[in-house]
C-alpha cells in the first residue's frame, strides 16, 4: 500500500456502518467492504463528535481508511453504531462520587462510583505522572493498569468527594 | 489450572470457578462442565460496562457466555478447528480478543486492562494450538501474574515480590540485623549509651527535689547547696560527653552500614539481566540504590531517637509513680489529649506538606522545560506565555507555603495548650497535697520538671509508626532488589576460546512481553565470515535480533547456536569476547579516549590502541586534539561529535578482535562525508569476521553476501543483494524509497558545497 500524505475525508454519504456480531463493518460508497474497523478519536479529551479516525485492524499497522470529520452528521443508524463502538473502545469510567481514598506505601486506593458501576482502583502516588489536568475542573487519573478515570467536572461532585480529590491530587 | 491429566478432580476444579447459570448454558449447547480445559472471566459486559463474560474452552470447542442478573447467554461458539489464529488488541482502558474464524476476523469480547495478561496467554495458546497442533500445553493463566508471594494479591510494584501489607516486620528487622552484624559491638554500645543518657536526664529533677526540700525550705547547709549545684553541673558535662560519643558512634555505624548496603546492591545489580533494567526504569533503580539507602540512614537515626524517647517515657513514668502514685495518675490525665493533638497535627499537616512538595516539583519541572527549550520559546515568540505560566506556578507554590505556615500557626498553640494543661492539673492537685502536708514542695517541683520532659517525647512517638513503616518498606525494597535473580548462567559452560563464527537461528520466537511476540518463528543460518545485511522498517525486530544474539535477552522459543553451541550453554565471558558490537548511539564512559578504546581490554598495549584507532579512521582526529589520546571525554561522550564517537566505538571493537561483529545502524546519525569515513573503517573491520549489519542506508550494504529483509518479526525476503533487486520485491521497494530520498539529500549537499 502506498502511503498518502493527504487526509482522506469520509463524508456521511460515503460510509455505511453495520454490525456483524462484535465486528463493526464498513461499506464505502465505491463498494469497498471492511469486515472489521477500528474507530479512534483524534482528540479524545477535547472534541466530542469530531475527527474520528477510521482504521483497518486487519493490516499490520492498522492503516487509516479515512477520517470522519463529525460523526454527528452521519445518518442516525450510523451515528448510533459509531457511538457504541467508541463507547466500547474507550473504557474511561467517569467518576461521579468518591467514597474514600486511602494512601498507603506510595499508592492511593480509590473507592469510587462511576457511570459504569462502583469500583476500586489503585494508583501510584505520583501526581506528576499519573494525573492529567485537562482544565482547572477536569481531571483524568490513571491507575496502575493504565486505565483512565475521568472527573469531568470537579465542581459537580459533592463536597466530600471534592475535598478528597483536592487533598489527594494537591489542587 | 493445568489440565494435562484428565483426572476428574482437576476438571472439577476448573468448572468450580464458573457460576452455575453459565455452566447450565454450556450444557444446553451440548458441552460438559467436566470436559472444560480452560476458563477465564472477563469483567466487562458486551455493552462495555462492568459485567461478566466467560470464555470457556474444552477439547474441541470455544465458547463465550455472558452473564447478567437475568441469567446467562451464549454469545459465541466455535469449533476450535475453525480458529486459525487469535490475538489481543489494546484499546483505551480495555482490550479485545479477536479470533480468525474461517479466515475472517471476529472480535469476541472486551476485557479490562487488568486482565490483559490472562487473555494474552489465551490468545497465545489459541495461536500456538492452531499453528502447532493440539498438543500445545494449556497455559496456567494465573501463574505468570505478578502476585504477592504471601497473600497472592496482585503486586502493584513490578520490582517487588511481597506486597506492602505482607511485609513481615520482624523478618525485615532480623535480616537487617544480620546485615548489620559486623557492627554488633557498636550497636550494643550505642544502646548502653542511650540508657545512660536517659538516666542522666532523669537525675536533675531528683536533685532539685533535694535542693528545695533539704536546702531551701528547711534552711540546709551551704555545703550541701554547693555540692548539689556542682552535681548538676557535673551531670550536664557528663551528658555532653556521652551524647557526643553516642552521636559519633551512630553516625559512623549508620554511614558505614548504608555504604556497605550500597556496595552490596551495586555488586548485585551489575549481574542482573538486561531484562530487569527494562522492567525497572533507570530512575526508580537510581532511587533505590542511592536515595533509599540515604533515607535508610536518616531513618536509622530517627529510630534511635524514638528508642531513646520510649526509654525516657518509661523511665519518667516509673519515677513519677514511685514518687507519688496518686499524682502520677493525675499527670497521665492529659496524655490522651497530647497524643490526640499530635495525631491530628500529623494528619492535618501531611496533605499540606504534600501540596507544598507537589507545587515545588511542578514549579521546577516548568522551569526545567523552559530552560531546555528556550530556543523554541524565542523562535516562536512565546516569552509572554511562558512568563504567565511561570507566574501561575509561582503563585501556586507561594500559596502552598502559606498554607503550611498557616496550618502550623493554628496547631502549634493548640498543641502547647495540651502540653501545658497537664502542668496545671498537677499544680492544682499537687498544690493541695503540699498544703495538706502529703508531699513536699520539692516533690511537686520535681514532678513538674519530669512532666515537662514527658509530653514532648510522648507526642513525637505518635509519629513513630509512620517512620517505622517507611523504614520497613524501604528495607524490603532493597531486599527485593538483592533477591532479584541474576541471569541464569550455565552450570557447566561449554568453553570455546576461539569460535569460527557460524550462527544458526533455529525457530526463534521472542517477545519482551511474552504475549506480544516481536520475533516470530525465525530461522536463519549464517556461515563463518559472511556479511549479512539486515534491513526493514523500524519495529520489524532488527534490534531485537541483536539483543538476542548478545544474550541481553533469552529467546522464548527455539534456540540460537554459535558453532553448534546453544548460547545458553556458553559462558558469558566467551560470548562477550567473541561478539563485538558497534551500536547506533555509541556510549563512551567518563575517562580518556585511550581508556575508552581499551574498555574491553584494559591491558591493551599503547601501540595496539593506536593501530585500532588508525584502522577505524579515528587516529587522525584524535591526534589533532590538544590532549590526543589523553583527552577526557564525558559521560555519553561529550566533546566528540557523533561521527567521532562512532569511530572510537569502532576502534574499540577492532581492538577486541571479535569473531562475530554486530553493526547496529552504525552510520545512521552522521553526514555523508563522515559516513564514508566510517564506512571505510567498517570495511576494514569486517574482514574475516562474521558480520551482521543493520543499516538504514542501504547503500552501505552493497558488499553484503546476503540481505535479510525483516517485517513484523519474520523474514520477508532473503538473498544476494543483486538477486533481490532483480526480483523487485520488498528490498527493491526499500531501495527505491531511499533512492528518491537520497537524491534530494545529495542535491542539497551539492548546493551546500557550492555555496
Amino acid at each position: 500500500m502506498t502511503a498518502s500524505y493527504e487526509i482522506r475525508e469520509l463524508t456521511p454519504f460515503e460510509v455505511r456502518f453495520a454490525k456483524n456480531r462484535d465486528n463493526l463493518t464498513l461499506t464505502l460508497s465505491d463498494g469497498t467492504f471492511y469486515g472489521r474497523t477500528e474507530l479512534r478519536r483524534c482528540f479524545p479529551m477535547s472534541e466530542g463528535t469530531q475527527f474520528i479516525s477510521v482504521r483497518d485492524p486487519n493490516t499490520d499497522d492498522h492503516d487509516e481508511i479515512g477520517v470522519i470529520m463529525d460523526y454527528g452528521l452521519l445518518s442516525e443508524a450510523d451515528r448510533e453504531l459509531v457511538e457504541e463502538a467508541l463507547e466500547l473502545f474507550y473504557f474511561v469510567p467517569k467518576i461521579t462520587q468518591v467514597r474514600s481514598v486511602k494512601e498507603e506505601f506510595g499508592f492511593l486506593y480509590w473507592q469510587v462510583l462511576t457511570d459504569k458501576g462502583e469500583l476500586e482502583f489503585v494508583m501510584r502516588d505520583s501526581i506528576m505522572s499519573y494525573v492529567r489536568e485537562v482544565s482547572a475542573t477536569r481531571y483524568v487519573v490513571i491507575d496502575i493498569n493504565k486505565t483512565r478515570y475521568e472527573i469531568p467536572d470537579l465542581l459537580a461532585l459533592d463536597s466530600h468527594s471534592q475535598g478528597l480529590v483536592r487533598r489527594m491530587l494537591c489542587i | 489450572m493445568k489440565a494435562e491429566s484428565k483426572e476428574n478432580d482437576d476438571t472439577a476444579l476448573i468448572a468450580e470457578q464458573v457460576p452455575t447459570p453459565v455452566l447450565r448454558c454450556l450444557e444446553t449447547e451440548g458441552g460438559s462442565p467436566f470436559r472444560l480445559t480452560l476458563v477465564c472471566k472477563s469483567d466487562l459486559a458486551p455493552n462495555g460496562e462492568f459485567g461478566e463474560q466467560w470464555l470457556l474452552l474444552d477439547e474441541e470447542t470455544f465458547y463465550v457466555v455472558s452473564r447478567s442478573v437475568d441469567g446467562a447467554d451464549l454469545r459465541y461458539k466455535y469449533d476450535l478447528a475453525r480458529i486459525s489464529d487469535a490475538h489481543i488488541e489494546r484499546c483505551v482502558g480495555n482490550g479485545l480478543l479477536s479470533l480468525t474464524v474461517d479466515d475472517e476476523p471476529q472480535v469476541v469480547l472486551h476485557f479490562s486492562n487488568e486482565l490483559g495478561k490472562e487473555f494474552g496467554a489465551i490468545a497465545q495458546y489459541l495461536h500456538m494450538r492452531a499453528s502447532e497442533g493440539v498438543d500445545v500445553d494449556i497455559p496456567d493463566i494465573h501463574a505468570d501474574a505478578n502476585r504477592c508471594i504471601y497473600c497472592g494479591r496482585p503486586l502493584l510494584d513490578s520490582t517487588s515480590r511481597v506486597c506492602p501489607r505482607c511485609i513481615q516486620k520482624s523478618q525485615v528487622f532480623k535480616r537487617l540485623m544480620s546485615l548489620a552484624s559486623p557492627h554488633r559491638g557498636a550497636i550494643v554500645l550505642i544502646t548502653v549509651l542511650l540508657l545512660g543518657i536517659v538516666a542522666i536526664d532523669l537525675t536533675p529533677p531528683y536533685l532539685q527535689r533535694i535542693l528545695i526540700d533539704q536546702v531551701l525550705v528547711q534552711g540546709g547547709s551551704y555545703k550541701l547547696l554547693l555540692w548539689l549545684v556542682l552535681g548538676l553541673l557535673g551531670l550536664r558535662m557528663v551528658r555532653v560527653g556521652v551524647v557526643i560519643w553516642k552521636n559519633r558512634l551512630t553516625i559512623g555505624v549508620g554511614s558505614r552500614f548504608t555504604a556497605e548496603m550500597r556496595e552490596k546492591l551495586f555488586d548485585h545489580v551489575k549481574d542482573l539481566p538486561v531484562e530487569y533494567f527494562e522492567k525497572a526504569q533507570t530512575g526508580r533503580l537510581m532511587t533505590r540504590i542511592n536515595t533509599d539507602t540515604d533515607e535508610l540512614q536518616g531513618l536509622i537515626s530517627e529510630l534511635t531517637m524514638a528508642l531513646m524517647r520510649i526509654m525516657t517515657v518509661i523511665g519518667i513514668s516509673v519515677v513519677l509513680f514511685s514518687m507519688s502514685p496518686s499524682l502520677g495518675w493525675y499527670g497521665l490525665i492529659p496524655t490522651p489529649l497530647v497524643m490526640l493533638a499530635a495525631y491530628l497535627y500529623y494528619r492535618r499537616m501531611r496533605p499540606h506538606f504534600r501540596r507544598r512538595w507537589m507545587a515545588r516539583r511542578r514549579f521546577n519541572a516548568m522551569l526545567n522545560t523552559f530552560l531546555s527549550g528556550v530556543r523554541v520559546v524565542k523562535a516562536f515568540g512565546q516569552e509572554q506565555l511562558e512568563e504567565r505560566r511561570y507566574k501561575a506556578h509561582n503563585d501556586a507554590y507561594l500559596n502552598s507555603i502559606l498554607q503550611v505556615d498557616l496550618a502550623w500557626s493554628r496547631f502549634f498553640p493548640i498543641a502547647s495548650f495540651a502540653f501545658g494543661a497537664g502542668g496545671l492539673i498537677i499544680w492544682y492537685v499537687g498544690g493541695r497535697s503540699v498544703m495538706a502536708g502529703q508531699i513536699t514542695v520539692g516533690t511537686l517541683i520535681a514532678f513538674l520538671g519530669y512532666l515537662g520532659m514527658f509530653y514532648g517525647p510522648l507526642s513525637e512517638l505518635t509519629n513513630v509508626s509512620q517512620s517505622l513503616n517507611r523504614f520497613v518498606t524501604i528495607a524490603q525494597g532493597l531486599f527485593d532488589l538483592l533477591d532479584e535473580e541474576a541471569q541464569p548462567q550455565p552450570v557447566r559452560p561449554v568453553r570455546r576460546e576461539l569460535l569460527n563464527g557460524g550462527i544458526v537461528f533455529d525457530n526463534v520466537s521472542f517477545g519482551y512481553d511474552p504475549y506480544n511476540p516481536v520475533i516470530r518463528d525465525l530461522s536463519m543460518k549464517i556461515e563463518p565470515g559472511e556479511l549479512i545485511g539486515v534491513v526493514g522498517h523500524s519495529g520489524a525486530g532488527k534490534s531485537t535480533l541483536i539483543n538476542l544474539l548478545c544474550r541481553f535477552y533469552d529467546v522464548t522459543n527455539g534456540s540460537i547456536r554459535i558453532d553448534g553451541i546453544d548460547l545458553r550453554d556458553m559462558s558469558m565471558d566467551d560470548i562477550r569476547r567473541n561478539i563485538g558490537v558497534v551500536l547506533q548511539q555509541p556510549y563512551l564512559f567518563a575517562g580518556t579516549v585511550a581508556e575508552n578504546l581499551a574498555y574491553g581490554m584494559p591491558n591493551a598495549k599503547r601501540i595496539d590502541i593506536i593501530r585500532a584507532a588508525k584502522a577505524a579512521n579515528a587516529h587522525d582526529f584524535i591526534t589533532m586534539m590538544p590532549e590526543g589520546y589523553d583527552t577526557m571525554v564525558g559521560e555519553g561522550g561529550g566533546g566528540l561529535s557523533g561521527g567521532e564517537r562512532q569511530r572510537v566505538s569502532i576502534a574499540r571493537a577492532i581492538l577486541n578482535d571479535p569473531r562475530i561483529l554486530i553493526l547496529d545502524e552504525a552510520t545512521s546519525s552522521v553526514d555523508t562525508k563522515t559516513e564514508r569515513q566510517i564506512q571505510e573503517a567498517l570495511d576494514h573491520l569486517v574482514q574475516g569476521r562474521t558480520t551482521i549489519a543493520i543499516a538504514h542506508r542501504l547503500s552501505t550494504l552493497s558488499n553484503a553476501n546476503r540481505i535479510v529483509v525483516m517485517n513484523h518479526g519474520r523474514i520477508e525476503e532473503e538473498g544476494e543483494p543483486q538477486a533481490l533487486l532483480d526480483k523487485k520485491g520488498a528490498f527493491y521497494d526499500l531501495v527505491q524509497l531511499q533512492n528518491r530520498f537520497s537524491r534530494y539529500q545529495e542535491h542539497a549537499e551539492l548546493l551546500g558545497a557550492a555555496k
